[in-house]
């Protein structure tokens, strides 16, 4: 026998670090304006790469630490930290003193490379005889160690899950937190994800020719690949009886979740996107809504070839004529892999409080089968619910949706 | 709620299948990548039959080695239920280290011949989900996937994914993987952490149990898995193992898991409940595999009627603890 919990999800706090603000509001008001955060990349070393730029994060200060004490941390965990501050404060889980209010708080957490700069520093170690550090460099490596620095600095415990569904990872993460509470499992759950850039990963991306040597346009029949970035996204969901009983405000519920995986190809999707089709349609059977009820998709929206025809050609057999807008805040804010589902979830969120729609940029000639969803700049609509959709290596496909309080 | 277990796999230095898991497990001195120590390793026979037919699949032509222990674990589980639809099956993996040996490889080659040598064909291996994406392709899984990383406790967590999609109704049959490979970097970060005080032996390999809603007769059962309880240091740590045990009644014999510092506090909180020590290969540290393995090991005994309810222990080394409660 299964249980399929009617119990409603709410989203009671939220907040991010990337490339385009140190925190939400910043990083909302310079992507409603159309900006992108290409740069040079000087956070990691890119000697050798086909493509340097990229985009990285201004890191937030992080109260209460010193010096000594930041340098230690991974820049996963300089990205994190300031993300989860925001959504606790937000949801009314932090006393005066920044700490956590509950003593145990259960966390479902996504990333693909941890804190990878310190393997890194880990091996180089190793290949050339040096002893000191060692120890610090594979401790502060491991996810574990990102979630524990977290736990440290806010002062709770509890279970944590780290989902590692490569790029749909973010998705999953906050998928498996709503699923725990409609389970009964949890009644309020920290979410969400991060991503540091390093110097494996950019180059891995570099080389299978996925980056874009020039600006990153999505839906574009031009376009010529991704922008890698960084950042880090959370969220806290709790069972709406909870968030009532607490008098904290419901800025919005997480109604649907569908995932899957394509099994064709480890790095590329189905061109006819039929598995990510099924995960919207699971997204949306979980909701109990048609497609008409979701007035801005969040695309997942790399920016390369393959990704973009499959998403595009899946988003025509879901929505048809009823898709209102769509958009992929990739060009703006990077890929942030681990982290992409659970900041642009925040930005479904954004768009649904605030009723903006982050623009389409960088658009020359837009893929027809999608060219008149995209948004432009300065919309502003009325919508029940948003969709946030993520594909990740290895097939992994998520959807999310996200209603109004 | 309760889950049956309605079978297993098992890959490990002692063979293939759960039966290796009482045998002779084959041990070998390998030197750590800086070539100043050699320790006691129990390695995956890597030329095995078992494991080589899988290169008649096309994925998994150049995947790692953990890759080919997961494929085989998870299809000798699959194997025992012939009728089952697998695209009800969903599948959760727990990973401590994960694809080590072509992450290793992918940054040395960066490191030493340049990044523009980087090949296109390793990198994608690197990824955490990439060996579970190759058995769902290749044995034909339709239902949900997570790749899920941590410390050896990562497999508790992933036995509670597959209760809440089991709860849910995401999926009729889950299977649960542990799977680690080694490389002898592995043996200088084991030093660096201090890790080798306690006469810890490390391992790989893969284990695989398929859990399910409905009873199976004479079989053994998931009664309940707690976990979560998490440590920041040793302190922490004593306080975390005591409340992980805390729910374990006190006639229920418990399996004998610890390994490194967490084996003085783990005694100490099984306090005098009757310990299943372990047997010779389950001795050996595999992280999420050795989990495993235990797990079946347990799983075996209450199905032969030498228990009735066995705790499995999952103490982590960095994170958190939990524990499952099987019986028959």
């Amino acid at each position: 026998m299964s249980v399929k919990s009617q119990r409603k999800v709410a989203i009671t706090g939220f907040g991010c670090v990337t490339a385009l603000g140190k925190n939400l509001t910043e990083t909302w008001d310079r992507l409603y304006q159309g900006h992108s955060a290409r740069v040079p990349l000087t956070v990691i070393e890119t000697e050798g790469c086909r493509v340097r730029e990229g985009a990285q994060a201004e890191l937030p200060n992080l109260k209460n630490l010193i010096e000594k004490e930041l340098r230690r941390l991974s820049r996963a965990s300089r990205l994190g930290l300031p993300a989860v501050g925001d959504a606790l404060e937000q949801a009314n889980l932090l006393d005066l003193d920044g700490r956590s209010k509950l003593p145990r708080l259960e966390m479902c957490v996504s990333t693909t490379a941890c804190g990878m700069e310190k393997g890194e520093e880990f091996l180089r170690g190793v290949w050339s005889g040096q002893r000191e550090g060692q120890a610090a460099r594979v401790r502060h490596y491991q996810a574990q160690h990102q979630i524990r620095e977290i736990q440290q600095y806010f002062g709770f415990v509890g279970p944590s899950m780290i989902v590692a569904n490569a790029c749909a990872g973010g998705g999953n993460a906050i998928g498996h937190a709503s699923d725990l509470i409609r389970s009964g499992l949890a009644d309020i759950v920290l979410t969400g994800g991060y991503e540091a850039l390093c110097g494996l990963v950019f180059t891995g991306f570099d080389c299978l020719l996925s980056l874009a040597p020039e600006a990153c346009r999505p839906f574009d029949q031009g376009r010529s690949g991704l922008m890698l970035g960084e950042g880090a996204g959370f969220l806290v969901l709790e069972s709406e009886e909870s968030a009532v009983r607490r008098g904290v405000k419901i800025a919005g519920f997480l109604a649907g979740y569908g995932h899957c995986t394509d099994v064709r190809h480890l790095t590329q999707p189905t061109q006819n996107g039929e598995m990510l089709e099924r995960a919207m349609q699971m997204a949306l059977q979980d909701a109990a809504m048609s497609a008409d009820c979701i007035g801005y998709v969040n695309a997942h929206g790399t920016g390369t070839p393959l990704n973009d025809s499959a998403e595009a050609a899946a988003f025509t057999r879901v929505f048809g004529e009823t898709m209102t807008r769509l958009s992929s805040t990739k060009a703006a804010l990077g890929h942030t892999l681990g982290a992409a589902g659970a900041i642009e979830a925040i930005l479904c969120l954004q768009a649904l409080q605030s009723g903006q729609i982050p623009p389409q940029i960088n658009l020359q000639n837009p893929e027809p089968l999608v060219a008149n969803f995209l948004a432009t700049r300065n919309e502003l609509i009325e919508m029940e619910a948003a969709m946030s959709v993520n594909l990740g290596f290895g097939g992994s496909n998520a959807a999310l949706i996200i209603s109004r309080s | 709620m309760k889950l049956s277990i309605v079978s297993s796999g098992v890959v490990c230095s002692g063979g293939f299948g759960s039966d290796a898991l009482f045998g002779k497990w084959a041990e070998a001195n390998v030197s750590n990548a800086t070539g100043n120590r050699e320790h006691r390793v129990f390695l995956v026979n890597r030329e095995a039959g078992e494991l080589r037919r899988w290169e008649k699949e096309a994925r998994l032509r150049r995947a790692s080695p953990i890759s080919y222990y997961l494929i085989e674990a998870a299809n000798q589980a699959l194997e025992q239920v012939p009728h089952l639809d697998r695209k009800r099956v969903g599948v959760v993996s727990a990973f401590f280290l994960g694809c080590l040996v072509y992450t290793i490889r992918f940054f040395h080659q960066i490191t030493e011949e340049g990044r523009r040598s980087a090949s296109p064909i390793i990198f994608p291996e690197t990824v955490f989900n990439s060996p579970l994406s190759h058995v769902v392709s290749a044995l034909g899984i339709g239902g949900p996937v997570y790749s899920q990383v941590g410390d050896t406790s990562c497999w508790s967590n992933a036995l509670r994914t597959a209760q809440v999609w089991l709860m849910r109704g995401t999926a009729d049959h889950v299977l649960v993987l542990g799977a680690e490979e080694f490389d002898p970097h592995q043996l200088d970060a084991f030093h660096a952490g201090g890790l080798f005080r306690q006469s810890l032996c490390v391992g790989e390999g893969a284990g695989a149990i398929l859990l399910g809603r409905e009873e199976v007769e004479g079989g053994a059962s998931l009664l309940e898995v707690n976990d979560g309880f998490s440590f920041g240091d040793k302190k922490q740590a004593a306080r975390a193992v005591q409340r992980c045990m805390e729910n374990v009644p006190l006639d229920c014999a418990v399996m004998d898991t610890a390994s490194g510092w967490m084996r003085p506090l783990a005694a100490h909180a099984i306090g005098n409940r009757r310990i299943l020590l372990h047997v010779e290969g389950l001795s050996v540290e595999a992280s999420t595999a050795s989990c495993a393995w235990n797990t079946i090991r347990a799983a075996i005994m209450l199905a032969k009627g030498d228990e009735e309810k066995i705790a499995v222990p999952f103490w982590g080394l960095s994170q958190q603890c939990g524990i499952a409660l099987c019986g028959r």
